[in-house]
């Protein structure tokens, strides 16, 4: 609670105090007696302590307040594009998990072999593509070259072809890169854990390899791997915003973009916080999948 | 890593020969030669207005160079006085920082420098100062870890003990001593501060045309990326090439300084 206070705050003042959107807005042209009176509306002359409370009061009231540039209501906006938006970072996840997981155990398994160091180099490789190169270069060989995906929309449903044509790639380019670093991150999991005794244990009662590496490796091992995913949430929506942009994806992020850009800030406070809460509520969401899955934390 | 560190030297030469590197003036223009694919008069072809993407890209690495070091300085600087102050200070001032790192750990970097980059009016300057406002926190955490351990020491306690006054403590002994890892860790950072600048350019908030800077090279190529993919995808390799050298790098540094805790990589 007090990290949200503390998010509207800053997000707030740092809004408020730098620059004057209204000037930014119309421009150098117009003249000065329309920017003030377009300011008296808003109520950008009154001091900013005054702007934040009357905008907290409406703010837990549910109205976040409207858009200067469309007059329609900052939440109707936002309520419109989360969804899309969470189907995006929620599929990239999975992807990223999905490629990460078995690569990872199979790299802990087989390490100082070649396929180790190489895969060292690629997590480094994938660490450095920048997100919107990558969106561009699937959308130039999977769209227009071999013309197999449309290059930007998305479909109604995820379950559909034509919903499966439309979400891959932006899926991808956001799931992708982290995936050759959350390999890694599940190899060294893997492998403190394997160096346990439990593991001997499991061994020496004559289990099958294969049952001591999924049923009691793997799955302990993917207890401080949870940690590292709810670590790596905030870069997740940053990069869904990038995503959204390349894919024209009608989400929160492509919204705060185009919101930015026309000096909007009614609608970008609002996005800025409700990304921040969802960040907060998945970062919660992993907190409690945490303890749920080790049994030696329990809260009462 | 060797490689990373031949890749960086390798962007720093050319940023500081780009002047002769380049075969041309990178925003000349050239109308009888727009959108031409790469060939030997233009290696990496033109865009749509007819410039060398070449004599660009090479250009483009002052600039990178220049945005990286910025940001990171202004993260450094940022970074420290807080960090060094909480840690030094301790009790009050400590929870406090925490507090402001704990609220800013929820606001995605990306999106609170765009947020801050639009506010103040778009432009290299306001993104070089949104991008080191919001990215301080790992400076900030190092310094402060550092501080955590110097502070207690006994040639610390053996400068107080003579009536050394706090600022000075902190000024002659404890930051000197804490500033070795600073300086490995801007190596570190130098990679994800290239990309941000990069992407807060691609969304058009950075860097300005006709200036070569690659995120906005991008950005430009995008609208033709099916009749010219040479606009965007030369840029985007720089990047990444630039990006990976500084990782690569960093890796390597990691690994000869304490094996112990070299990351997870």
């Amino acid at each position: 609670m007090p990290v949200a206070i503390g998010v509207t705050l800053l997000v707030f003042s740092l809004l408020h105090l730098t620059g004057d959107p209204i000037r930014l807005l119309y421009g150098l042209n117009v003249p000065e007696e329309i920017v003030q009176q377009r300011r008296d509306e808003l109520g950008l002359n009154r001091p900013v302590p005054v702007q934040y409370a009357m905008w907290l009061s409406r703010a837990v009231q549910g109205d976040l307040g409207e858009s200067i540039t469309t007059g329609d209501h900052v939440v109707a906006m936002i309520a419109a594009r989360v969804g899309p938006t969470l189907e995006l970072t929620v599929l990239a996840l999975i992807v990223t998990l999905a490629v990460s997981l078995p690569a990872g155990v199979v790299s802990a398994v087989r390490r100082n072999t070649w396929l180790d160091g190489i895969s060292r180099i690629a997590a480094l490789f994938w660490v450095s593509m920048p997100i919107f190169w990558l969106g561009l270069l699937f959308i130039l060989v999977f769209g227009v070259w071999l013309g197999l995906m449309p290059i930007s929309g998305r479909a109604e449903t995820f379950w559909s072809i034509e919903g499966l044509r439309t979400h891959t790639l932006p899926v991808l380019t956001l799931g992708l890169p982290p995936a050759a670093l959350f390999t890694r991150l599940t190899r060294s999991s893997m492998l403190e854990v394997i160096g346990e005794e439990y593991i001997r244990t499991a061994r020496s009662k004559g289990l099958a390899e294969r049952v001591v590496i999924v049923r009691h490796a793997l799955r302990n091992a993917l207890i401080p791997l949870l940690t590292l995913v709810g670590l790596r949430l905030p870069w997740l929506f940053g990069g869904a915003v990038i995503t959204e942009t390349v894919f024209a994806w009608p989400g929160m992020g492509r919204l705060l973009v185009d919101s930015v850009l026309k000096r909007d800030y009614p609608v970008v406070q609002g996005i800025v916080m409700a990304m921040a809460a969802l960040v907060v509520a998945s970062s919660l969401l992993v907190d409690l999948l945490y303890a749920y899955v080790d049994p030696r934390i329990r809260y009462d | 890593m060797l490689l990373g560190l031949v890749l960086v030297l390798a962007v720093v030469l050319v940023a500081l020969l780009a002047g002769v590197i380049a075969p041309r003036d990178p925003t000349a223009l050239d109308m009888e030669a727009l959108l031409t694919p790469p060939s030997s008069g233009y290696i990496f072809g033109t865009d749509e207005l007819g410039r060398d993407i070449f004599s660009r890209v090479v250009h483009g690495t002052r600039y990178a160079l220049l945005i990286g070091v910025a940001v990171v300085l202004i993260e450094a600087l940022i970074g420290i006085v807080l960090g060094a102050t909480a840690a030094y200070f301790g009790g009050w001032s400590d929870a406090v920082l925490m507090r402001v790192v704990d609220v800013m750990l929820a606001v995605p970097t990306l999106v609170l420098a765009l947020a801050i980059a639009g506010v103040l009016g778009g432009g290299l300057g306001n993104m070089i100062l949104a991008i080191g406002v919001t990215g301080w926190r790992e400076f900030a955490r190092l310094i402060r870890g550092q501080v955590l351990v110097i502070r207690t020491s006994t040639y610390v306690e053996a400068a107080k003990a003579l009536g050394a006054g706090d600022l000075r403590v902190l000024a002659r002994h404890v930051l000197p001593n804490a500033l070795g890892t600073v300086i490995v860790f801007t190596t570190l950072e130098m990679p994800a501060a290239l990309l941000w600048a990069a992407s807060l350019s691609f969304l058009g908030l950075g860097a300005q045309p006709p200036t070569p800077e690659w995120g906005a090279m991008v950005a430009e190529g995008r609208g033709f990326i099916g009749q010219a993919w040479w606009v965007s995808t030369f840029p985007g390799l720089a990047i990444m090439t630039t990006v990976l050298g500084f990782n690569f790098l960093g890796d390597g540094l990691r690994d000869l300084l304490d094996p112990r805790t070299a990351r997870i990589l």
